[in-house]
């Protein structure tokens, strides 16, 4: 963890400074927020489950066994938060926002829109989409194999196995 | 022999032109997507696995054994020529079938490669034949106990297998287990954990969160960090075949692997990627040089690869004969079988013997297309690697979508793919591995049962765990494991054998 990469520009700098204050407390980010994220898991599951009956050994109500889980989890939860203050570990790397928010629009848009326009166009407004959670993006090109992709796709999945789904709109 | 007489009714089952068929296409497929840099057999199977739904069982199961195969295959040829495991069991190939490729041995590690996979998968086929009705007999004296000892084995196993954190991985087991308790508790008839949504009631669906969480989190991870550029060793026909010399090395080492790999892949926990690792600490160990190993060794190619295909076939047995998957691709070939309406299990030898039996011959078949397919057209898959990514993903994408929608016009499929997406999303950027919670998905709600029958029978005594033979076994066979975890010496080595990706 000593060797941390040559700031580059300003706001790099601030970045890793900021970094280095919470490694004052938070040693391995990772796991602090593995630990987090186990410790609410597992502390939803104990609260939504809780009006399940719990029952005996003998007799196991259906809150029993996801009861028991959900309190490990937490459990395990709780001791990889405190571990990651003690031991350092990996930072948590930069979530890059484009990727995931057209990847999701991509697919959302599809499933919004398939019942109503059909498979063709939405699966090429999906392919237009998911082409943007890159940058440089060659818009003719992707229009094109949109198009073909779409088709082909299709086909597939319509005419050779015969999954039941509009191909077009106003059916 | 007997053996023989249910391979004769397999190979009729598997040998209709149809099924040879669906066989072949789902190796293609599989060959296809297995290629392509960082996707292994799991994405692979979650994404082609809605293509075989339309089919009747035995195609489809055929078709996703194909897959499964095919995808293993063409994740080393990457990884001899490129030098990118597609998966873990590929990662000791990486070692040294890069080296030999970068010596201009590229053919003659494919080939080795090929043909030890072949060789392995031949034996493999038989031992399930041969081992396969004793294994189901044994099952049949299984009891609720022994049956929820021996799943605590396999998460155990899981879990040791798993990268990175001890303590994360048995979270992901623990969270994977809770999730497939989702949905009506078969005992009552109430609901549970589906926080009102009717989407949720028959438990939450099997595909949308494979997908999400393994095919569309792939994506997203190539988005965010690009592989660099990928470089394939070119490699022509003729210098295909190994020499004399190289054959004399790659034999015995295809053996040992063979066997190792075939008695791992039964384990509970066991599979692929413990006989490839296995495999090649061993001929590591018993070479009497080992100073090669990692400069293009040719035993650490024909020992691994015999190894994971070896073993790739016979983890088929556990999930056959006790119907428990032993490993997380297990897990996804049973969800693919539930879906299908079969309940795994010995059941299945006797209730449909040509299911079972087709199922083995056609991995004999499909082993063989494979390398009929893989030798002479290394070419078209090496051209493959240089489509860019930038058309690949979309068109993943897309299949993964189309897939989902094809089996269930409900809009809250894609909602839960969505919500796997964003949860395997958030688990990468923890560092947690997702593999150990689908086998957890898978096992909930059948561990849940057989620890409720346990207690019913004992009523409510623990120590029934003990009292029988077959789960006290298991059960001291899983407090091992967990020694081995927390044993620090055992614990260097599991890292050790993890650094050297």
């Amino acid at each position: 963890m000593t060797a941390w990469p040559a700031p580059k520009g300003s706001q790099t700098v601030s970045h890793s400074r900021v970094f280095r204050e919470e490694t004052m407390v938070i040693k391995s980010p990772q796991d602090f927020g593995a630990g987090i994220l186990f410790i609410l898991f597992g502390a939803i599951g104990l609260y939504v489950g809780s009006d399940l009956t719990f029952g005996s050994a003998r007799n196991m109500g259906p809150g029993y066994f996801p009861m028991i889980i959900c309190g490990l989890i937490a459990l395990i939860g709780l001791i990889v938060t405190v571990k990651s203050l003690a031991i350092e570990g990996p930072a948590i790397e930069r979530i890059q926002l484009r990727p995931i928010v057209f990847i999701l629009l991509a697919i959302a848009a599809f499933g919004i829109l398939i019942a109503e326009i059909g498979a063709v166009i939405s699966s090429i407004l999906l392919i237009m989409f998911a082409a943007y959670a890159r940058r440089d993006v060659k818009p003719v090109e992707t229009v094109v194999f949109a198009v073909t992709t779409a088709a082909f796709v299709v086909i597939i999945f319509v005419y050779a196995l015969g999954q039941p789904m509009p191909v077009w709109w106003g059916r | 022999m007997e053996v023989f007489e249910h391979l004769a009714t397999g190979f009729m089952a598997a040998g209709s032109l149809e099924n040879l068929m669906f066989c072949l296409i789902g190796v293609v497929l599989g060959t296809l997507i297995g290629v392509l840099p960082g996707i292994g057999p799991i994405p692979a199977l979650a994404i082609l696995l809605p293509i075989t739904f339309g089919l009747d069982p035995l195609s489809s199961l055929i078709m996703l054994a194909g897959i499964y195969y095919g995808a293993q295959y063409g994740g080393s040829t990457t990884s001899i020529l490129v030098n990118m495991p597609g998966e873990a069991s590929s990662v000791v190939t990486c070692i040294e079938g890069h080296q030999m490729a970068r010596k201009g041995r590229a053919g003659a590690a494919l080939a080795i490669a090929a043909l030890g996979s072949f060789f392995a998968g031949t034996i493999g086929t038989v031992f399930i034949a041969a081992f396969g009705p004793p294994l189901a007999s044994i099952a049949q004296q299984f009891n609720s106990p022994d049956y929820f000892a021996l799943m605590l084995l396999g998460l155990t196993m899981a879990i040791v297998l798993a990268h990175g954190s001890v303590l994360k991985a048995v979270a992901m087991v623990l969270i994977g287990l809770l999730l497939g308790l989702v949905g009506t508790d078969i005992n009552t008839g109430l609901t549970r954990y589906t926080f009102g949504l009717s989407g949720l009631w028959e438990g939450i669906d099997f595909l949308p969160l494979v997908l999400g969480l393994f095919g569309i989190v792939e994506i997203i991870r190539n988005l965010e960090n690009p592989p660099p550029p990928r470089e394939a060793i070119s490699t022509r026909m003729h210098d295909m075949w190994p020499t004399k010399k190289e054959f004399k090395e790659a034999y015995p080492a295809a053996l040992r692997g063979t066997g190792l790999g075939s008695l791992l892949g039964i384990l509970p926990g066991g599979g692929a990627v413990l006989a490839s690792f296995a495999s090649y600490t061993l001929e590591k160990k018993i070479s009497k040089n080992p100073r090669k190993f990692g400069t293009g060794a040719v035993e650490g190619v024909a020992g691994p690869e015999a190894a994971n295909n070896a073993a790739a076939q016979t983890s088929f047995i556990p999930l056959l004969t006790l119907g428990i998957p032993s490993n997380p691709i297990m897990a996804i070939m049973m969800g693919a079988m539930i879906i299908q309406g079969i309940q795994p299990g010995a059941a299945v030898m006797t209730t449909r013997p040509d299911l079972f039996w087709g199922m083995v011959a056609s991995m004999w078949i499909g082993n063989l297309m494979l390398v009929v397919i893989n030798l002479p057209m290394i070419g078209i898959w090496v051209k493959l690697l240089s489509v860019p990514y930038r058309l690949l993903y979309p068109a993943i994408l897309l299949f993964c979508a189309i897939g989902v929608y094809s089996t269930s016009t409900e809009p809250f499929m894609m909602v839960l793919m969505i919500v796997f997406t964003l949860f395997g999303y958030v688990l990468f950027k923890l560092g947690c591995e997702p593999a150990p919670m689908v086998l957890g998905f898978i096992l909930g709600p059948l561990m849940e049962e057989n620890l409720r029958r346990s207690l019913v029978i004992s009523r409510g005594d623990p120590m029934i765990f003990i009292n029988r033979p077959i789960s006290a076994t298991l059960l001291v066979a899983t407090l091992l494991m967990l020694c081995l975890i927390i044993f620090p010496q055992f614990r260097k080595t599991r890292e050790e054998a993890f650094q050297e990706e």
